[in-house]
């Protein structure tokens, strides 16, 4: 009973007060106290729910989209959160991230590439908790995307997906000329080219840009790494221009050579920006190209001519092996994040292993391993085309190779460094050595600063 | 009689009457009300103008990484710029990028406001259709330009090789730095004509007819009536368009960013572009706002003179 109500019965035996007075006091109390409640509870039900802001990466592949959108909207409801999901795409999340993390409103939670981490690790929580117990889970991260999560010890992204790139080829033309698939660049792509290039039908056998562009630079790392080169040696430390000087001058001459001397490229290759080349494959002006999985799950979702004549293999390799760049999709949370063990939570709901597989199946090749245990899903064996997608995945290398991945490296990647140092040969009329000596000099002085 | 201990509270009393007298003269009866209205624009000046151009300032000085608390470096980043052979590269293509631009638009614009003022039939449509690139969005118009320019599935190699047969192979538009930066440039002009044209057809609407009969009557002809009436007339607003443009075009990221990046190999790269990869590719914050006030001195120096005429010429 509550104290006043005990107090005026007390009273009311006292003889201290009049029924009547006892009843419009208990009456008072009575009704203020349900009224109280009442207010209470219609308070306690308007407080918000929990809210977690969510920044996904807005992929090609708008099927595995929807997919993961569907997984994040069933979670919050589960667990009964307000969930604010934002998108950006290639062309616009690292402007995002770099404007909420300097206004000091990031998200709780993001799906980054593979050089996020790298990029944002002073604004990153540590996840290794999350990111060791899901790999265990799954039989243990493959080697690069445990390596490209981490640093100094620490996972600062909680691995995903792999989005590789492998080399499509137009399987009909192909064997119209009964050519081979090409093992490696020279002579084996320049010369599957040649024969295959007709000006005259403005068909192209080799459609690889040079531009500023995340192809022209990918290309740009496999090459060096295929000739036997690279940007570093296997100390961190800047060797483009150095101890990989003779390779590298190599690489970088075939480079040119595709387009200046074998003439196996479109004309107008060195204006192309990261779509030009799905476009131009699409188009039927491309008989081989370089590009991710998205190419081919755009022709398959349009039910494209083109979707059945494609063959993906092995990206082509040089006198040093066969090299390609990692991929890592993963999830950061974020050091301001308040909602820390909430993003894990969602971190666990979303790649909970018949949750993934959904994602998989939707995502037509792009979704690839980075658990071990994944790379046995019989998904892979669903297409033909799939096994040069996982094949690329299991042997590619990380930004930095042969040396760790480092934000000098994220930064010589994001300046687009060696694209520019391709531009200056081709058509800046610079010799491959004198092109070398300034993107060496450019990620000498990125190491310096990076260091300082 | 008062002790001087009780006149020094009214002495300081009378001094304030005195400076509060003083104040009036100096700022007019009601200048603590004139404060009032003008401080909340003050203030808005001060937020939004004053104080981020400070804090930029502030933030070329220092070696600032995303996420990373800014360390003072002084004039380091501007030295380095200065002798960095990608940003001499920036300035001179700006350059030209701006000059080109501005020139072309300006020869444009005056020509379609002498159209727009002729005898023509439609001239309200003519008007509406010339306006178009300028209302239009620029993420739009670059984006189709993007496609029009395009080696093999681009309309205008398709007109200059199939459909007119001028040359017997398509150009790589954008894949070349000349035509690069020609193809660039074309967009701005493309663009931003109109602005120049709307503005010189309002300056010539201005200029009373009778001098026209006047110079008629006197035996000019079109040539002379255009070089001694119209464009004595139009040219304060001349200076004016010219000046906007030439700091709109210098600053212009949206059309070669989407067109080229920069490229190919640095051949279309200007200073926002520039701008913005050393701001979100290298993450360099506090280089990347040097970039971008780099040039804030030699823009104001013209930005001064050309007001200061204008000025004049307004007084004369």
């Amino acid at each position: 009973m509550d104290q006043r109500l005990h107090d005026l019965t007390e009273q009311l035996d006292a003889g201290l007060i009049a029924r009547r007075e006892f009843l419009r006091k208990a009456a008072v109390v009575t009704g203020g106290t349900a009224a109280g409640l009442g207010a209470l509870r219609t308070l306690a039900s308007a407080q918000p729910k929990t809210k977690l802001r969510v920044w996904l990466f807005k992929s090609f592949v708008t099927a595995g989209n929807e997919v993961l959108a569907k997984h994040i909207e069933a979670w919050a409801k589960e667990r009964k959160v307000d969930v604010e999901t934002d998108w950006a795409t290639f062309g616009d999340r690292e402007q995002k991230f770099v404007a909420a993390i300097e206004a000091g409103n990031p998200p709780d939670i993001a799906e980054m590439n593979i050089y996020g981490p790298m990029r944002y690790k002073a604004a990153l929580r540590d996840v290794s908790k999350v990111a060791t117990q899901l790999a265990s889970a799954k039989g243990g991260h493959l080697p690069f995307a445990e390596r490209a999560m981490k640093a100094e010890g620490k996972f600062l992204g909680v691995p995903r997906y792999s989005m590789t790139t492998v080399f499509f080829i137009r399987k009909d033309i192909m064997e119209a000329k009964g050519l081979k698939p090409p093992k490696v660049y020279d002579p084996d792509v320049v010369e599957f080219a040649r024969k295959t290039t007709d000006p005259a039908k403005d068909l192209w056998g080799f459609g690889q840009t040079l531009n500023r562009s995340d192809d022209g630079d990918g290309f740009m790392s496999n090459i060096l790494w295929d000739y036997g080169g690279g940007v570093w040696d296997k100390d961190g430390k800047p060797a483009l221009g150095t101890a990989f000087l003779k390779q590298n001058t190599a690489a970088l001459q075939f480079a040119v050579d595709t387009i200046k001397k074998h003439k196996i490229q479109p004309p107008g290759v060195m204006g192309w920006t990261d779509v030009s080349n799905n476009e131009a494959y699409m188009a039927g002006k491309l008989v081989t190209t370089n590009n991710g999985a998205s190419l081919y799950y755009a022709m398959v979702q349009k039910k494209h001519e083109l979707a059945p004549k494609t063959l993906c293999v092995l990206t082509p390799g040089g006198p040093a092996g066969s090299f390609v760049g990692s991929s890592c999709y993963n999830w950061a949370i974020f050091g301001k994040s308040k909602q820390a063990e909430l993003s894990e939570d969602l971190i666990r709901w979303v790649e909970d292993e018949s949750r993934f597989n959904e994602y998989v199946q939707a995502s037509v090749g792009q979704a690839g391993p980075v658990y071990k245990a994944r790379v046995d899903n019989p998904y892979w064996k669903s297409d033909p085309n799939f096994d040069a997608i996982l094949q690329n995945i299991l042997r590619s290398v990380n930004l930095g190779y042969p040396g760790p991945m480092t934000p000098a490296a994220a930064e010589v990647q994001g300046q687009k460094i060696l694209t520019d140092m391709a531009g200056r040969v081709v058509v800046g009329g610079l010799s491959p050595e004198a092109a070398l000596k300034e993107a060496h000099g450019r990620i000498e002085e990125i190491y310096k600063m990076r260091r300082a | 009689m008062a002790t001087p201990a009780a006149r020094l509270p009214v002495r300081a009393a009378l001094d304030r009457r005195e400076a509060g007298v003083a104040l009036r003269r100096v700022l007019g009866h009601d200048y603590r009300l004139g404060f009032l209205f003008v401080a909340p624009i003050i203030l808005l000046v001060l937020a939004l103008v004053a104080y981020p151009f400070g804090y930029a300032i502030y933030l070329s000085l220092t070696r600032k990484y995303v996420g990373v608390p800014p360390v003072w470096v002084g004039f380091d980043n501007y030295v380095k710029l200065t002798w960095d052979g990608f940003f001499q590269r920036a300035v001179v293509n700006s350059f030209i990028f701006t000059f080109g631009s501005v020139s072309v638009k300006l020869l444009l614009g005056m020509a379609m406001a002498l159209v727009l003022t002729s005898q023509i039939r439609f001239r309200s449509f003519w008007t509406g259709v010339l306006l178009i690139p300028w209302v239009a969005p620029t993420v739009v118009s670059a984006l189709n330009f993007l496609w029009i320019y395009d080696y093999s599935l681009g309309v205008l190699n398709y007109l200059l090789v199939r459909v007119f047969g001028l040359l017997p192979q398509g150009v790589g538009w954008l894949s070349e730095p000349g035509t690069a930066m020609a193809s660039v440039i074309a967009v701005n002009i493309w663009r931003g004509f109109p602005f120049f044209g709307i503005s010189f057809l309002a300056a010539m609407k201005a200029i009373p007819a009778e001098l026209y009969e006047a110079a008629a009557v006197d035996g000019a002809g079109p040539v002379q009536r255009f070089w001694r009436v119209t464009l004595p007339g139009v040219k304060n607003i001349t200076i004016i368009v010219v000046l906007l443009s030439t700091i709109w075009t210098f600053n212009d990221f949206q059309i070669v960013y989407i067109l080229t990046k920069g490229g190919p190999g640095g051949a279309t790269q200007v200073l926002p572009v520039l701008t913005y990869e050393i701001a979100f590719g290298a993450q360099r914050l506090g280089e990347a706002i040097a970039v971008a006030l780099y040039m804030l001195p030699p823009l104001a120096v013209v930005i001064i003179v050309l007001a200061r005429y204008m000025r004049r010429g307004q007084k004369a």
